[in-house]
């Protein structure tokens, strides 16, 4: 089925058969030691064309594009841009071959402003200039790539999407022909999104080439021309997106067909929704340091056994929400009931120790220690009881061994428990911090985006989980922008909107039209 | 196939690639300093030979480097805890005086017995070194003022006070001697010459804490704290207290190295004393890199150069040789340990 549409050579339709490619990948190899990152990988990829990469956490999409931009050398194989053969030794020269790179986490200078970012490590950065010449020279690179930024704002106090601009935008200014992202939509709203997607469509349409690697399945087909699967560091199949379906890609991605469930039905055996509300909120205000309310008056109750799904345009107070019910801050009024005691000061530990579980939207800044071991970091929840520890021991053996447990269950391959977690692919660290709070989440589980750069396979079983922490009677939050997976999911949906709880319904209650309406703040009286 | 680059940059370096670039920039950097010498005019084999006899190849040398290692392995641990959790004592000058201030104390105003004094004057130091950096470690800890700046300041506070006392309050008046404290009325035991025993003791000191906090809950905890204080907090580990103790710590450390070198080694408290033994102690936690044992060996590097710098003296080479060659040494080593990590890539 697949082999019939995989055509690797042929440029996409609305381009002129003959047209010559701009990179050209011929058998490319990439091994670690233990592991094949990449091999026999051959791909083409024209001007005008947006080409889509497709693959689970860990295929080797990534270090492909490191292949690609000159941060890693092939141990086989041939580069080929413009119909010449090439190497890249060094990033630098990946750059000046028009070919650059937009990474997951921005390159920023978070203290800089727009302009200064642009102009750094630019050779036709002037010698001597003013900061207000560097700002003309950005607001004319805006307008002359129809990015709009902000030249003199500070880029730390900027949207993530305005950042993505801003990275654009220094890659485009530097002569980019391809250009090449890396799950550029995870961090945008939908809003975003759809900004960069017609900026994309404008580069295309003016003869640049875009590779886009993503996960999401509706967006490469809304997007791309052309779309490759790469499979344990293999290419499966390069086709037209027009002769492929979602399912094709998924059963061609993960090697079997994986639909995601619609709905997930409690186990006979699982004990009912209980009364007892493990956690609760009374009316409860959270500002944050420049004093903006973030959370308005919010009132809630979590039931064993249940998923609540909060829905919600990023943005609108789900990590203020989430820190609330976890511990992690003190709201400036209201009450959190914790097992029904109102809670004085908010406590981390005395949440964790009551076992809530919390998997937070940030995982490498919040939950991990990306400098440290596996071990060290699996051992985070558990750390001060035995085995690995107790009131003034720590068992480095016993860490270990509970590291490589936690990660076959997670279904996560490590390389040992010894290496630094930040080696591990952003898939393999969420499956690790997921594994890890569900372990401790014995009443509460608050996650937040748990899909997030997982594959759609990763995603299932994440599903899975939550699903199994449901029937085994937690109470679960749900927070996701994906209002597929909070239908799925959820027996009651709450709308955050400018830090307002629109309402909660039941699933059965809830439409999407009506959903969809609150997410945009208006009331249901307003939609109806 | 075009040429492509043969070498790629390991993640996690094995520790015999670090032991076989240290060996070389060492190598290299006596190569240097040998060319130096004979563009001086001197011979470095003549040199070399009489440092080598002065330093390991005679009793009284290797008693000399026993005696520069004791204060350089504490100084040097009191900075590696810290760096640990990416908290940086500089101030290690400024508690060792607070340290042997305190021992001084007790050595010079009391009459107990040796088994009550020693173990005070430990505790007496150990707690005067902590005290030393409590401002700048409570002031890092919930203020979040930089802990170099504020210790490092610290250091010039401390050794314009022991001046103070060495020709003031506390001067000899007995013999005159300058800007020094009459001799302490006990002395840590030597045990073979002039080793005494506080470089067991230091020893002991390097290789517990090493065990210490691989084992304990409080290891983890400030290891954690150290990485990423966010995770911390999310996992109910309170940040600011454990910076405290780490520096307060860190401090005690630095505070018992001036408890073994006034009570042990010059036996009188005088201005100079530390020697820039808390400075070289960044130098020597540097070289340990994440190993806590690695002080050791650390440390002795460290009293060779020192020593090499005397012996050098003796011949008419300046004192300023030292810095030289120990800049010269560290440089070498930073720049081996960068090249360990790069490794040739088997193509197929």
């Amino acid at each position: 089925m697949a082999d019939v549409t995989h055509t690797p050579n042929a440029p996409p339709r609305h381009l002129p058969a003959g047209t010559p490619p701009i990179l050209e990948l011929v058998n490319i190899a990439k091994y670690f030691p233990g592991v094949i990152a990449n091999e026999h990988v051959s791909l083409n990829v024209f001007p005008g064309e947006i080409h889509a990469l497709l693959g689970e956490n860990g295929a080797g999409k990534s270090t492909l594009m490191n292949v690609v931009t000159g941060l890693y050398q092939p141990d086989a194989g041939e580069i080929i841009i413009d119909g010449y053969g090439t190497t890249f030794p060094a990033p630098d020269a990946a750059i000046s071959a028009g070919i650059g790179m937009v990474h997951q986490h921005f390159r920023l200078v978070p203290r800089f402003t727009v302009a200064e970012n642009l102009h750094l490590g630019w050779s036709e950065t002037p010698k001597r200039l003013s900061a207000k010449d560097i700002e003309a020279r950005a607001k004319a690179l805006s307008t002359k790539f129809g990015l709009p930024v902000r030249p003199s704002a500070i880029v730390s106090s900027l949207s993530a999407g305005e950042q993505q601009r801003v990275e654009i935008l220094r890659v485009l200014s530097r002569g980019a022909r391809l250009l090449i992202l890396d799950e550029p939509t995870a961090v945008l709203s939908p809003v975003e999104v759809g900004e960069l997607f017609s900026a994309l469509r404008r580069f295309r349409s003016e003869g640049g080439a875009v590779i886009i690697i993503s996960h999401k399945l509706d967006e490469i087909m809304a997007l791309a021309d052309r779309v490759s699967v790469l499979r344990q560091g293999r290419l499966i199949g390069t086709h037209q997106v027009a002769d492929v379906t979602p399912d094709s890609l998924v059963t061609e991605m993960i090697g079997r067909p994986v639909a995601l469930a619609t709905s997930y039905p409690r186990q006979a055996s699982a004990p009912e929704v209980g009364k007892a509300e493990p956690l609760s909120l009374q009316q409860v205000i959270v500002r944050d340091n420049a004093g903006v309310v973030r959370l308005d008056n919010v009132s809630l109750s979590l039931r064993p056994g249940e998923i609540l799904g909060i829905a919600g345009v990023t943005g609108n107070g789900q990590p203020e929400l989430a820190e609330v019910l976890t511990g992690l801050k003190d709201p400036e009024s209201g009450t959190i009931f914790l097992n029904g005691k109102a809670v004085n000061r908010a406590d981390p530990a005395m949440f964790a120790h009551a076992g809530v579980g919390h998997v937070p939207e940030d995982r490498l800044k919040r939950a991990l220690m990306p400098g440290l071991s596996v071990a060290e970091n699996m051992a985070l929840r558990e750390y001060d009881h035995p085995p690995i520890g107790g009131k003034f021991s720590f068992s480095m053996p016993q860490a270990r061994k509970f590291a490589q447990m936690l990660a076959d269950k997670a279904g996560v391959k490590l390389p040992g428990t010894q290496v630094q977690i930040r080696g591990l692919s952003g898939g393999n660290q969420q499956r690790l911090v997921l594994e890890r709070e569900i372990r401790i989440a014995s009443h509460v589980l608050v996650a937040s985006y748990p899909s997030r750069g997982l594959d759609i396979g990763a995603i299932s079983a994440m599903r899975d989980m939550l699903a199994r922490a449901r029937d085994a009677g937690v109470a679960v939050v749900l927070m996701s922008e994906d209002l597929d997976e909070i239908f799925a999911l959820s027996d009651r949906i709450a709308v955050l909107y400018a830090g307002r709880l629109m309402g909660i319904m039941a699933r059965a209650d809830a439409g999407r039209d009506s959903i969809g309406a609150l997410m945009s703040g208006r009331s249901l009286s307003e939609a109806a | 196939m075009s040429a492509v680059s043969h070498r790629t940059r390991l993640t996690v370096v094995p520790s015999y690639r670090i032991a076989v670039g240290r060996g070389l920039s060492i190598l290299a950097a006596l190569s240097v300093v040998a060319i130096t010498l004979a563009a001086m005019g001197r011979s470095p084999i003549e040199l070399a030979a009489l440092v080598v006899r002065s330093t390991v190849g005679s009793r009284f040398g290797i008693e000399d480097l026993a005696l520069f290692m004791t204060p350089l392995m504490l100084t040097g641990a009191a900075v590696w805890v810290g760096i640990r959790v990416n908290l940086w004592n500089i101030g290690a000058e400024g508690q060792l005086y607070a340290g042997a201030t305190a021992a001084t104390a007790i050595g010079l105003f009391t009459h107990w017995p040796a088994l009550v004094a020693l173990p005070a004057m430990i505790v007496a130091g150990m707690l005067a070194g902590a005290a030393w950096i409590f401002v700048p470690a409570a002031a890092r800890a919930w203020l979040g003022v930089s802990e170099i700046v504020t210790s490092l300041l610290l250091n010039f506070v401390a050794s314009l006070l022991v001046y103070y006392l060495a020709t003031g309050p506390w001067a000899d008046r007995v013999t005159g001697a300058l800007a020094s404290t009459e001799r302490l009325h006990m002395a840590f035991p030597e045990l073979w010459g002039a080793v005494h025993l506080g470089f067991i003791l230091a020893l002991a000191t390097v290789i517990g804490l090493g065990i210490g906090l691989a084992k304990s809950r409080f290891g983890y905890e400030t290891a954690v704290c150290g990485s990423n204080p966010q995770a911390a907090h999310y996992a109910g580990i309170g940040v600011a207290p454990r910076i405290l103790a780490v520096l307060l710590l860190s401090g005690a450390l630095a505070g018992l190295a001036g408890v073994f070198e006034v009570a042990g080694t010059v036996h009188r408290l005088q201005g100079g004393l530390a020697n820039n033994y808390g400075y070289l102690g960044i130098v020597v936690a540097l070289l340990a890199r994440g190993s806590c044992l690695a002080l050791i060996p650390a440390a002795l590097l460290m009293a060779l150069i020192l020593d090499t710098g005397i012996v050098l003296q003796t011949t008419q080479i300046s004192s300023s040789a030292v810095l030289a060659i120990t800049g010269l040494l560290v440089l070498a080593i930073a720049a081996g340990d960068e090249l360990a990590a790069y490794v040739r890539v088997n193509r197929t």
